[in-house]
């Protein structure tokens, strides 16, 4: 392919891209645009204009953000590697999953907002409070979703493998975990959504870092602006990390047509 | 060698009455033989196979592989026995080659050596320039091809196709039977066919046992010995009526 043809070959790409996207860009600039003419008619600390806004979020300690989506990113992993071992026990011992099931379906039924209220009371560390609620909150998905993940594996893959006589780690590697990957990816996008919305929750109450803390540090000081700026950096954060993990997917699923 | 000595299957299933698939089978199937299995659908061909394989339990009786049962000797039998199912069962995740040098990759072949071999593979059944697509990129024969190369790569002792070229259209299954039998032209491996077409049992093989329901021996044929069409009408026969060979031997001159 020449220079030319390549980079229209990109141009091409790029402009169906957004022609893709268009409705989405569409929509949100009309949320964007009723807000900025709403903010003309009512007072600033009701509703701020995005220029107010913008400013707070300047000046934003951008350190509460990372200390959040650190913690975020420790807990999910922290539950998937617990998930994945849990499923896959359960799965090879049809006996553990009877009695795992009602546990996994009882910490899953248990509210964020008790298994914060939980972990303030029975723990100090507001690390370890953080991380406790976040590892509540997630864990059983992914062990549900795993688990229903590796019973739907073909019948027909799995003979076949099993043909070719492979030793139990090579059964886990050639089969389940590659035939498990998309439901994995899928579950992490749902988590992080969840993750990000339950510790900001927990850090609201439990913390004095992170941006729930500094969620509520603003509503002592009743700005809608730093309100609204930190919203908009928890709303980036959790679709810069579900972009991360799209891309992950894009690579790793490039087999799907 | 392969020998079935009063060989059962029975299924439970969910109203506590148990489905017997095979049913005192007893069968000897020699080093270099080509042997077509037929009979009426669900008759246990499959479960047979599956048996052969290794990948199911009888419920009495033995299969015996040079003397050792494939089931109970999991691990030895590895690389020696391979199998082509009806659906091409390639892992979609793999590429063509991916998919080919699974076998060597479980049985810990260098990866340069099991690419290289799987290429050749691949070129063997004109699918080189085919090597990085994904299964959802190929055509049904295509795919077929490569789950050929997956079992053929491994040189086993042991080949069983479980209607391998059945879900194909007419012009391709018969092109590709074609190329996979010359391909076994010279080869010493037992080939077992459970095929439901007569006519591709009878072009292919130089053996064929009719099964009946549930699954016994009703009549073991050399191709060589009759006539084809005789052969075909004296089949269906047997199978129609499920009676074993030397019940309707007197009958064979009205087949």
């Amino acid at each position: 392919m020449s220079q030319k043809s390549s980079s229209e070959y990109v141009a091409v790409k790029l402009a169906k891209g957004v022609a893709e996207k268009r409705y989405y860009l569409i929509s949100l600039l009309g949320v964007a645009a009723v807000w900025e003419v709403a903010s003309w008619f009512l007072p600033p600390y009701i509703l701020p204009s995005w220029a107010l806004v913008f400013s707070s979020l300047m000046s934003l300690n951008m350190s509460h953000a990372w200390i959040t989506v650190a913690r975020v990113l420790i807990a999910l992993t922290a539950a998937f590697a617990c998930g994945l071992c849990l499923a896959t026990l359960m799965y090879i011992f049809p006996k553990f999953e009877k009695y795992a099931t009602p546990i996994v379906n009882l910490v899953m039924a248990v509210p964020a907002i008790c298994w914060v209220l939980f972990s303030i009371l029975w723990f100090r560390g507001q690390e370890l409070r953080i991380f406790i609620v976040l590892f509540a909150v997630c864990l059983p998905g992914y062990v549900i979703d795993i688990l229903d993940a590796i019973k739907n594996i073909p019948f027909n893959l799995r003979e076949m493998i099993l043909s070719l006589r492979p030793s139990k780690t090579q059964y886990i590697t050639k089969l389940i975990l590659p035939a498990i990957i998309p439901n994995i990816l899928t579950t992490w996008k749902v988590n992080l959504g969840l993750g990000i919305r339950v510790v900001t929750v927990a850090e609201l109450v439990g913390t004095l870092t992170g941006i729930g803390y500094a969620l509520n540090f603003a509503l002592g000081q009743q700005s809608i602006r730093e309100i609204t700026a930190w919203t908009i950096v928890l709303v980036s954060s959790l679709l810069a990390l579900q972009g991360i993990v799209y891309l992950i997917e894009k690579r790793l699923l490039r087999w799907r047509k | 060698m392969i020998v079935a000595e009063t060989l059962s299957k029975t299924f439970s299933q969910q109203d506590g009455v148990g489905f017997k698939a095979i049913d005192n089978l007893s069968l000897t199937i020699f080093k270099g033989e080509k042997v077509g299995i037929v009979g009426s659908t669900g008759c246990g061909k499959s479960t047979f196979l599956r048996i052969v394989l290794g990948v199911e339990q009888p419920s009495s009786g033995k299969l015996l592989i040079d003397g050792k049962e494939p089931y109970r000797h999991y691990s030895e039998f590895k690389g020696r026995i391979s199998a082509v199912f009806q659906e091409d069962r390639l892992l979609p995740w793999r590429t063509a080659i991916e998919n080919v040098v699974i076998g060597l990759e479980i049985m810990g072949v260098e990866k340069k050596t099991a690419f290289e071999k799987a290429m050749e593979w691949l070129n063997r059944l004109g699918l080189e320039k085919f090597a990085k697509a994904y299964p959802s990129e190929l055509s049904g024969g295509m795919r077929q091809r490569v789950a050929i190369a997956r079992a053929l790569i491994l040189n086993p002792e042991i080949i069983l196709l479980d209607e391998a070229f059945g879900h194909l259209d007419e012009v391709t299954s018969r092109k590709l039977r074609a190329d996979f039998f010359n391909i076994l032209s010279d080869s010493k491996a037992i080939v077992v066919m459970v095929t439901h077409n007569l006519d591709e049992a009878l072009e292919s093989v130089d053996r064929i046992v009719v099964f009946g329901k549930p699954a016994k021996v009703l009549g073991d044929f050399k191709t060589d010995e009759y006539q084809r069409p005789r052969l075909k009408k004296l089949i269906q026969h047997l199978i129609e009526t499920n009676k074993p060979f030397n019940l309707v031997q007197s009958g064979l001159g009205k087949v």
